[in-house]
């Protein structure tokens, strides 16, 4: 598989001089497509830091990124982004939410009712379609909020931390929707995670980054069939991965 | 079935069930004006100090028309004043919360003139212009606009950062922003001024009357108070208040129309 990412020593510094903040990187790393990666690290290591680089809405300070063999430099207009809050506004139904991503493309929304009608059933809203954010719980909201970030069928979609706000049984529930949906259409995605766990049920790959400033300390491979159900949860292999990048994180003292 | 009835209860049964929650109230409200009513006499206070309700309402209502082209008058100077002020703080405010330029010198002359008490340059309005309707316009203008244009600065201003990068992801133009996110976005606090400038948008209208004009229900307080009718100037005031109230009706009327979604607008759900 050829990659469809490419990070060549990124790092990103704020300000200057002898005020400057080393936040993030350097960091190389190519991910290929069709591939599952999780950034996975403690909070304020640079994890987000480095998504908003590669949608091209943070400059990078030193290195570059490319995406598909295309230099990152401006925001990058087709993929899917899921942000830390969820970008869904209170003025539109939960359609209305899932157009907006369209209609700020010009997309016709004509064109696309059936598709937004199966994507919404797909995480079972449909019968919520025209219902507001407010009137969701917070995990109907996430699952809408995929929804707008995927109507466009990107090749690359990035999540950060997009179950982070969710109660425990709510997450568990969404990452299995999450694995599914990835499932079907395969895209190459980016998530952003500080759960171990999460990390290793959802990925194909987990990069394990170090507290700030945040480095890759290593990319381990997660060799385990999909969809990744209870059994393959309880199963040695599983457990072993997780024990692992424990580790990891005591020898940092981040856990 | 219960469910039902609870959600489709009659006129009457909503009647009721607002006495039962709010009976205190009622009962407060009828006795403060009995009380009024009964000390005017018990405590022989002087009818050219303060008259009993009961003949506010008697002399007022044989004063009615002229109470009526009066509040025509102040109505007149408030509205004119305040849809003036809309139309020019709206666009303004817009124009200074998306030019760096603006933002550094109409700005902070904005905020700093906020600190004037604008009623102060009343006198001088009248001076300028005489007693017809334009000073006391531009003095309710002068009352709106400051809330307005403030308020419509910090709404543009405050778009969420994740709405900022959701847009730029999409591609989307300057203008196709602006009409699908960033205006719904900023309707809200835009309303925050529009409802300040409402509730003071009388009282510019009345104060500019009491300092210069021979015609308006400020003048009619005014008057009538100097010829010792107090209940006629209550009547003054009845009205005025009317015209407050019918305005700010209007708005929230507007807000529930345009931001039904918004959570100060929007009842609970269950």
């Amino acid at each position: 598989m050829k990659s469809l990412i490419e990070l060549k020593g990124v790092s990103k510094t704020y300000g200057a001089g002898v005020s400057a903040v080393h936040a993030f990187g350097p960091v190389s790393l190519d991910i290929a497509e069709g591939e599952f990666i999780s950034f996975l690290g403690p909070s304020g290591c640079g994890k987000s830091t480095l998504m908003l680089m590669i949608a091209g809405l943070l400059e990078v300070s030193e290195g570059a990124i490319r995406l598909g063999g295309a230099d990152v430099c401006g925001p990058q207009t087709d993929i899917g982004i899921m942000f830390q809050d969820n970008t869904l506004v209170p003025w539109r139904s939960v359609r209305g939410n899932v157009e907006l991503q369209l209609e700020m493309r010009g997309i016709s929304i004509e064109s696309q009712r059936d598709h937004v009608t199966s994507l919404l059933k797909s995480v079972a809203l449909e019968d919520f379609a025209s219902r507001f954010p407010f009137e969701l719980s917070g995990g109907m909201q996430q699952r809408a909020a995929f929804c707008q970030a995927m109507v466009h069928d990107p090749k690359i979609v990035l999540l950060d931390e997009p179950l982070g706000k969710l109660d425990a049984m709510t997450r568990e529930h969404i990452r299995a929707d999450l694995q599914r949906l990835w499932m079907k259409t395969r895209p190459t995605v980016v998530f952003v995670t500080h759960s171990i766990e999460e990390a290793v049920q959802l990925s194909s790959k987990v990069a394990v980054i170090t507290p700030r400033p945040g480095r890759i300390e290593t990319v381990i491979n997660i060799d385990l069939p999909f969809p990744r159900d209870l059994a393959i949860k309880g199963s040695a292999e599983f457990t072993g991965h997780v024990r692992h990048i424990q580790e990891i994180f005591h020898g940092y003292g981040v856990i | 079935m219960a469910m039902a009835s609870s959600n489709h209860e009659t006129l009457l049964e909503r009647l009721w069930r607002w006495v039962a929650q709010s009976w205190m109230f009622i009962a407060f409200f009828i006795g403060f004006f009995l009380f009024w009513e009964l000390s005017i006499s018990v405590f022989n206070v002087p009818l050219y100090i303060l008259t009993p309700p009961s003949m506010i309402v008697i002399k007022a209502s044989a004063d009615l028309p002229r109470l009526f082209s009066y509040a025509y008058i102040t109505g007149l100077e408030t509205v004119l004043g305040y849809i003036v002020a809309i139309v020019i703080a709206l666009p303004l405010g817009l124009a200074i919360a998306f030019s760096s330029i603006l933002r550094k010198t109409i700005y902070p002359f904005f905020v700093m003139i906020e600190m004037v008490p604008k009623i102060a340059f009343a006198p001088l309005f009248i001076s300028w212009l005489g007693f017809g309707l334009l000073p006391k316009v531009i003095i309710v203008f002068l009352v709106c606009f400051f809330p307005i244009v403030l308020n419509a600065i910090l709404a543009f201003n405050s778009l969420s950062e994740e709405l900022q990068r959701f847009s730029r992801s999409t591609g989307a133009g300057t203008w196709r922003t602006f009409v699908k996110i960033r205006l719904p976005a900023a309707l809200p606090q835009c309303f925050v001024g529009f409802k300040y400038a409402g509730l003071n948008a009388t009282v510019g209208a009345a104060i500019a009357e009491f300092i210069g004009s021979d015609e308006g229900l400020g003048f009619y307080i005014q008057i009538t108070t100097g010829n010792m009718r107090p209940e006629l100037a209550f009547a003054g005031i009845f009205f005025l208040t009317a015209i407050g109230l019918i305005l700010f009706g209007i708005i929230t009327l507007a807000e529930r129309l345009l931001i039904p979604w918004h959570i100060s607008v929007r009842r609970p759900q269950i």
